[in-house]
């Protein structure tokens, strides 16, 4: 199951290249990839496992970059 | 000398801000205005400490002292990097560019060099707004070019025009859409009729003219008249948020470029970093050199050490490449397809529909003797006035007169073979030579490649008529376009017969042609060529075709209106008909790999160039930046450039 979410304030391309790399290594993430330009972050995971793999998403970008957030 | 640097430093800026303008036209965010702010309080109080330390006595006082206005300047300049990075250590992120400003600007301090800490602060501050701002115009002008979605529909409720959100409106539901609006979703009209734009879908810039019956596409916009739409599909499932899906994830699939650069970032600021501790301790310690001359010289590495001008000119190269394709009405799904595209050398086309209109059309009229081409075409069309078979039509539009039913009688088809009937006085037949020979008429044997309609009027033969599918306008010249774009070999693959595929391929001028082959033929092809480590591309109308789009190093899918296997399965999408997209596509992509190949070496070597030039005491910090900062920007302008393509 692939979903896309909007990321908000996303401004550093290296930042969204190391918010990549963290979010692939969440448990259950099968894949991940962000991209930059269209500020969106695409998820590939069980579909149950959404809630918390965005929850702990949100917990890494914020790691990178205080300001930055996953909308969802 | 900084006030004059800074002075430059600005007025260059905003001279690059008013030329990054012409792309965009949106104003800053509040974020951004507050740095500005920032900014600028700063290098006022900059420009004042160094007046009053150069031209006054305060020069003479002790170095503390002396110290505390910069300071004061540095903090608040860089009190926002100081608390990032101090919390990005503490999340584990030691390389963080913060961090290691911090670094160059403090270790300036302690060295005693005040106006350069400062000098660095302001420049990375400087350097960083307006990365950001041009990075997010550019971004938001590309994202303009796609922003052809529809906001609203309108429904009739109770005699009543409704604007309503699109999502809300369901399959089989009436639409009206008047002049200057959108068309939202995909459906017939059932009343009216009026020219559209289809140019944000096609990128087709003639107008066409729609009427009952036919199709309304979404993202169409409607340029006069009203129209009615009974709609065949959610909005969701509608052809513009289809498109618009496509592209915005398109940059979603990375092109290797992409992951080299990323991968590269992610061990050149620890190199640098580590070379950095090398210069200031290992060298001094060697040579016995003294230590403050080799930890400024490390210092100006830290300042080059940020991998983002790097980091953002590939994406943004390829994101402006899809862009630009996406505005000639060409989808490519994602930025690996146009690093295939470009080093495509093997083109292979479906015939039928791609290289070739995919209608019968009458190409060769034969009267005999004594008879006009107007009158056999005339007595054909009223003959075939009541079938509906393909050729049947073909025929009709070559007479290209309304067919007067009353003139016409006891119309007749004769399986497999042709018609029958009577027009005014006579008995018209119209079919094959098996049909001729069937009443006893003599019919001529020419070989002529198509459909031969022979006719005869009272049992007396009176010629015939060929009838074919017809090449496109384009195709040809799209041929020796690819020649010139360097593409080894065209190869035209069909299931069609030989005497027919020769033909054709004479005329359109491809390489090769293979006929009568089945799906899986044409796949055992593909798969042939790419054996012999041919980077082969495959377009073809989707139709029968999901073997050979599967396999092909990049797929084409041709007319992609309407057609949704074809959007689906495909890399590239062609919205429109117009094979010469193909040589425009492949264009762009080379045009896109060029310019990120281009940023890739310039901003490396620059950032080699400079840490040499660091390393042996040449570049000083405020340089350093003032490169790095410089290069994002070229980096930057020049990646924009994809997005201007002329075909």
């Amino acid at each position: 199951m692939k979903k896309t979410f909007k990321m908000v304030d996303l401004d550093c391309a290296n930042c969204g290249a190391k918010m990549e790399e963290g979010i692939k290594k969440i448990k259950g993430v099968q894949d991940a990839s962000i991209s930059f330009m269209a500020q969106k972050i695409t998820i590939e995971a069980e579909e149950n496992d959404f809630p918390r793999i965005l929850k702990e998403a949100c917990k890494v970008c914020k790691k990178v970059d205080a300001e930055c957030t996953i909308e969802y | 000398m900084y006030a004059r640097l800074l002075y430059v430093t600005i007025s260059e800026n905003m001279n690059i801000c008013s030329y990054i303008d012409i792309f965009g036209g949106n104003t800053m965010n509040r974020k951004q205005k507050k740095q500005l702010k920032q900014i600028i309080f700063g290098a006022i109080l900059f420009v004042i400490c160094l007046i009053v330390s150069n031209f006054t006595q305060f020069g003479t006082l002790s170095k503390y002292i002396q110290a505390i206005p910069y300071v004061v300047t540095y903090i608040i300049l860089g009190y926002d990097v100081l608390i990032k990075s101090v919390r990005n250590i503490g999340n584990g992120q030691i390389f963080d560019e913060n961090f290691l400003m911090c670094i160059a600007g403090i270790g300036a301090f302690c060295l005693g060099e005040f106006h350069e800490g400062v000098a660095v602060m302001l420049f990375f501050k400087v350097g960083e707004f307006f990365e950001k701002y041009a990075v997010n115009k550019s971004r938001k002008s590309i994202s303009s070019l796609m922003d052809i979605k529809p906001e609203v529909a309108t429904i009739e409720v109770d005699g009543k025009l409704t604007q309503v959100d699109p999502e809300s409106v369901t399959i089989g539901d009436t639409i009206i859409v008047s002049a200057g609006e959108k068309i939202p979703i995909d459906g017939t009209i059932i009343d009216g009729s009026c020219s559209v734009d289809t140019s944000a879908i096609t990128g087709e810039s003639v107008p066409r003219d729609i009427k009952v019956g036919d199709k309304a596409i979404s993202g169409f916009i409607n340029l006069n008249g009203t129209i009615k739409v009974i709609t065949e599909k959610a909005f969701s499932d509608s052809t513009v948020s289809r498109i618009l899906d496509l592209v915005e994830n398109a940059s979603s699939k990375k092109a290797t470029a992409e992951k080299f650069i990323t991968k590269f970032a992610k061990y050149y600021t620890p190199i640098v970093v580590f070379l950095a501790i090398a210069i200031a301790i290992l060298v001094p310690l060697i040579t016995g050199q003294e230590f403050s001359k080799w930890i400024y010289r490390a210092l100006t590495f830290l300042v080059i050490s940020c991998p983002c001008a790097l980091v953002i000119s590939v994406p943004l190269g390829f994101f402006g490449g899809i862009g630009g394709a996406s505005d000639n009405g060409i989808l490519v799904k994602g930025s690996n397809c146009l690093e295939n595209l470009a080093k495509v050398d093997t083109i292979a086309f479906d015939k039928t529909g791609t290289l070739t209109e995919g209608v019968f059309k009458v190409t060769k009229v034969c009267p005999i003797d004594g008879i006009s081409k107007e009158q056999i075409l005339e007595v054909t069309a009223y003959a075939e006035s009541f079938s509906n078979h393909p050729v049947s039509n073909s025929l009709k539009i070559a007479y290209g007169k309304e067919v007067l039913v009353d003139r016409v009688s006891n119309a007749k088809e004769i399986a497999g073979k042709g018609v029958s009937a009577m027009v005014d006085d006579s008995t018209v037949y119209v079919g094959n030579a098996q049909l001729m020979k069937s009443i006893g008429v003599e019919c001529s044997n020419p070989n002529d490649v198509g459909t031969i309609v022979h006719v005869a009027t009272d049992s007396k033969y009176v010629g015939y008529i060929v009838v074919s599918d017809v090449v496109k306008p384009k195709a040809k010249d799209t041929m020796q376009r690819l020649k010139a774009l360097g593409i080894e070999k065209t190869i035209m693959l069909t299931g069609d017969l030989n005497p027919v595929a020769k033909e054709i391929s004479k005329q359109v001028g491809v390489d090769e042609y293979y006929a009568e082959l089945m799906p899986q033929d044409k796949a055992k092809i593909v798969e042939d060529y790419k054996a012999k480590g041919k980077t082969i591309l495959f377009a073809g109308d989707g139709i029968n075709d999901a073997p050979v789009l599967a396999l092909s190093d990049v797929s084409v899918a041709m007319g992609g209106l309407g057609s949704d296997s074809a959007i689906e399965i495909s890399d590239i999408v062609i919205m429109n008909d117009d094979i010469s997209k193909v040589a425009d596509s492949i264009n762009i992509a080379r045009r896109t790999l060029k310019i990120v190949k281009q940023n890739i070496v310039f901003a490396i070597s620059i950032k080699i160039i400079v840490l040499i030039l660091g390393a042996i005491g040449v570049a000083h910090m405020g340089l350093a930046i003032f490169a790095d900062v410089g290069v994002s920007v070229i980096a930057i302008l020049n990646a924009m450039r994809t997005l201007r393509f002329k075909s």
